[in-house]
C-alpha cells in the first residue's frame, strides 16, 4: 500500500477507492492526520482493512479509526458492518479476545488526599487482582454456575454481592447480551477459564489509577461525576481464556464450511458464515456468552478494586466512594439499526479494536449519559494519558456509531522488547511519580509508551472528525499491568 | 507428487515433504539440534510472530512446537523434561493441522503450566498427526499466547524445504 493509492475525503479521513483491487466490495476508509497515516502505511494494516472489504454483505466502507495497527485477519481498529439476515458474521472479525474493554471507576478522593498512601494502594492492588499468565482467581465456579455467567452477565456477580445496580445501569448493554446460549460453548471453553473469573489476565490489560488533568467538556463531565484532580481508576481485560476457546472453536469449525457457502477470502483469519446460517446463528450465540463472562469478570474486578481501596486507605482518608463511570466493550459484534445510504438497516457490527459510541438521544444509553452522548474510554499506552469522550452524531452518521479505542501500536513487541530495558522503564515511571507494579519486566518493556502511537494525537482525530467528543483527559499514578 | 489443497491456495510439494518415511520412524525434535535460521522472530506490530523452516512437515512442525515453547518459557534449559504426554489430531489440511497442533500445546500451557521443548512425531500425514511430547511445569509462563491464528497461514516450498509464518495472538 502507497501513498498513491489513497483518496484523502476530509481533514482527517482517507479512501482507498474499491477500484484498489478487483475483489473489494466496498470502498475503504480511514480516519489519520498526515503523521498516523505515514504510521498506517508502516505495517500491513491497510492491506488487512482491504481484505476486510472483501467480506460477503459488508455495507457502505470498511472503516478504520486513528489508532488502526497490524492485526491478525482484520486490521486492529477496524468496523465493518454487514447487512442482515444474510450478511456474515466473522469471528476474527471480533478477535480471540471477545469483549476485551475497558471500566471506568469514579471516586471521591482527590490526588492530594491519597498521595502519601499511592504505594500501599498500587501494592494492595497488584495483590488482590490476580494477573499475569496462567494466574487464577478466587471466583472458582462448577460448570453450571459457568453457565449462568453465560446468561447473566454482570448481573450473576449483583446476585451475589459483588455488584451494584448502578454498575450495571453504567455497563454497555447492562452488563448482559441477551441471546446467549452455554449450549453453544465448547466443554474445552468451560474448563479453560474455571478460574479465570475475576482475573486481569497478562498482555496489555492493565488496571490504573489515574487523576484527572483536564476538563474538556464541563456538562459531560458533570454527568460523569468528573472534576480535575479527581482519583479515578481504569480496567482494561476481557473474557480471558473463555473468550480465546470459543474464538477458536468457531474459526475452525468456520474453516469447514465457508466453502459451503461459496464464499472466498484472501486471508483464512476472516473466516465467515451467513449470519442467518446455523454456524453464524451458533457463533453470535457463543460470543454473547463470552462477552457476558468478560462484563462479569471486569465486575468483580471492580469489587476486589473497592476492596483493595479499601484495605489500602480506611482510616486514612475518606470513603472512596467508589462508582462506576461506565464500562464499554471493544472487540465485539453487535446487531444495530444504522442509517445507511439513506436508509434505515439492521446490520451486524464488528468493532475490533474500536469501541461503540452512540450520540445523544440513544435510547440504550442510561438515562444519566442519554443527553450527552455514549461515555467512551479509551486508555492510552503506560505512563501516558488516557481519555475519556462521547459519542457524537457525527460517529453515528459516519462510523456506525463507531471510534477508536486507545493509541494503537507502532512497533513491534520483539523490538520493543530489544530497545526497552523493563527495569530502566519502571525506574523512569517511577521517577515521573508513577507507581509501577509488572509480573513481568520483559513484559513491562513490550509494553513501552515508544511503541504506541501517541494518544493525544488520535483523540485530535477523532475530535477533529466529528466521530467522538473529548471530555477529560486523565494521566496515570499508579499501574498495575497483567 | 502430493497436492496440498488448502482452502485458499492450491500449489504442488514433493511428496516426500508430507512424509515422515525419510529412513527413520518419526521426527525428534528438540531446542539443542536446530539450526540457527530454523525458527525466526518476524516483526509483528500487535502479536508475535514465528517464521519456521524445515525439510519435511515433520521438522517445520516439530519446529514449530519447539519455537512457541521457546516464547512460552524463555529459557527452555529451565523447563524440566518429567511429564510425557500422547497426542492425536485430525484437520481437514496441513495448515489446520499446524493451527491444532500448536493450540493444543498452547491450552495445555495456559492450562497446566505445561511447555513441552521435546516432541516426536510418530505420524504425520497433511491432515493427522500422531506425537509424544516431553517437557515440564513452570510457575510462571514468559508469554500467555491467547492463540494460534491462521492469519496469512501457507506453508510453503522453500529451498529444498518447508517453510511457514505463524501469527500467535499474544
Amino acid at each position: 500500500m502507497n501513498q498513491q493509492d489513497l483518496k484523502r475525503i476530509s481533514p482527517y479521513l482517507y479512501e482507498i477507492p474499491r477500484e484498489h483491487r478487483h475483489d473489494m466490495r466496498v470502498p475503504a476508509r480511514f480516519y489519520a492526520d498526515a503523521e498516523l497515516l505515514q504510521q498506517a502505511l508502516g505495517d500491513k494494516s491497510l492491506d488487512q482493512l482491504v481484505n476486510s472489504a472483501t467480506l460477503p454483505g459488508i455495507v457502505a466502507y470498511a472503516l478504520a479509526m486513528p489508532d488502526i495497527h497490524q492485526g491478525y485477519g482484520f486490521p486492529i481498529g477496524g468496523v465493518v458492518a454487514t447487512e442482515t439476515p444474510d450478511g456474515v458474521i466473522s469471528p476474527g472479525g471480533v478477535g480471540y479476545d471477545i469483549n476485551c474493554g475497558v471500566r471506568l471507576l469514579g471516586t471521591r478522593l482527590t490526588r492530594d488526599e491519597i498521595a502519601p498512601y499511592l504505594d500501599q494502594l498500587a501494592t494492595q492492588l497488584q495483590r488482590d487482582c490476580p494477573h499475569g499468565v496462567g494466574r487464577g482467581g478466587e471466583f472458582e465456579l462448577s460448570r453450571k454456575e459457568m453457565e449462568e455467567v453465560v446468561r447473566e452477565g454482570a448481573r450473576w456477580a449483583l446476585k451475589r454481592g459483588y455488584a451494584t445496580e448502578m454498575d450495571l445501569e453504567r455497563t454497555e448493554e447492562n452488563g448482559r447480551i441477551a441471546g446467549a446460549d452455554p449450549d453453544k460453548i465448547s466443554p474445552r471453553a468451560y474448563e479453560r477459564a474455571r478460574d479465570q473469573l475475576g482475573t486481569l489476565g497478562a498482555g496489555n490489560h492493565f488496571i490504573e489509577v489515574d487523576v484527572v488533568d483536564e476538563v474538556f467538556d464541563e456538562t459531560a463531565a458533570a454527568a460523569m461525576g468528573l472534576f480535575p484532580g479527581q482519583i479515578v481508576a481504569q480496567i482494561h481485560c476481557g473474557s480471558r481464556g473463555f473468550g480465546h476457546q470459543v474464538c477458536t472453536d468457531y474459526v475452525a469449525r468456520f474453516q469447514k464450511v465457508v466453502h459451503k457457502y461459496n464464499i472466498q477470502l484472501p486471508d483464512r483469519e476472516l473466516v465467515c458464515a451467513p449470519l442467518s446460517s446455523p454456524e453464524g446463528q451458533d457463533y453470535l450465540a457463543a460470543m454473547k456468552g463470552a462477552a457476558n463472562f468478560a462484563f462479569c469478570n471486569r465486575q468483580l474486578l471492580t469489587h476486589l478494586i473497592r476492596r483493595s481501596f479499601d484495605h489500602a486507605l480506611r482510616g486514612k482518608v475518606a470513603n472512596p466512594g467508589i462508582y462506576q463511570i461506565y464500562d464499554i466493550a471493544h472487540n465485539m459484534a453487535k446487531i444495530e439499526e444504522h442509517e445507511v445510504n439513506g436508509k434505515r438497516m439492521t446490520v451486524c457490527v464488528h468493532r475490533k479494536g474500536a469501541t461503540r459510541a452512540f450520540g445523544p438521544g440513544s435510547p440504550v444509553l442510561p438515562d444519566v449519559y442519554r443527553a450527552i452522548g455514549q461515555p467512551v474510554l479509551v486508555p492510552g499506552s503506560m505512563g501516558t494519558a488516557s481519555w475519556v469522550l462521547v459519542g457524537t452524531e457525527g460517529s453515528m452518521a459516519q462510523s456506525f456509531g463507531s471510534t477508536c479505542h486507545g493509541a494503537g501500536r507502532t512497533m513491534s513487541r520483539s523490538r520493543a522488547k530489544k530497545e526497552v530495558q523493563g527495569g530502566e522503564l519502571r525506574r523512569e515511571l517511577e521517577e515521573r511519580g508513577i507507581r509501577v507494579r509488572a509480573g513481568s519486566l520483559a513484559g513491562l518493556a513490550e509494553e513501552a509508551p515508544m511503541a504506541y502511537k501517541d494518544v493525544d494525537r488520535v483523540i485530535e482525530v477523532v475530535h477533529g472528525a466529528g466521530i467522538a467528543r473529548k471530555v477529560a483527559r486523565l494521566v496515570p499514578v499508579a499501574v498495575v499491568k497483567g | 507428487m502430493a497436492r496440498c489443497n488448502s482452502n485458499w491456495m492450491t500449489f504442488w510439494i514433493p511428496f516426500n515433504f508430507w512424509s515422515t518415511d525419510r529412513g527413520y520412524n518419526g521426527v525428534v525434535m528438540s531446542d539443542s539440534d536446530l539450526p540457527e535460521d530454523a525458527i525466526r522472530v518476524v516483526e509483528h506490530t500487535a502479536d508475535w510472530s514465528l517464521r519456521v523452516r524445515g525439510g519435511d512437515l515433520a521438522e517445520l512442525f516439530g519446529r514449530a512446537a519447539v519455537g512457541m515453547a521457546r516464547l512460552l518459557a524463555g529459557d527452555l534449559a529451565a523447563v524440566p523434561l518429567d511429564e510425557v504426554r500422547e497426542l492425536a489430531l485430525v484437520a481437514d489440511d496441513a495448515e489446520g493441522l499446524l493451527v491444532e497442533w500448536l493450540g493444543e500445546l498452547a491450552y495445555w500451557a495456559e492450562r497446566d503450566g505445561l511447555v513441552c521443548p521435546t516432541v516426536e512425531l510418530h505420524e504425520l500425514t497433511p491432515t493427522a498427526l500422531r506425537a509424544t511430547t516431553r517437557g515440564g511445569r513452570l510457575p510462571e509462563l514468559q508469554k500467555h499466547i491467547k492463540a494460534v491464528t491462521y492469519h496469512d497461514l501457507a506453508i510453503r516450498p522453500y529451498d529444498g524445504g518447508l517453510e511457514v509464518t505463524i501469527v500467535f495472538d499474544v
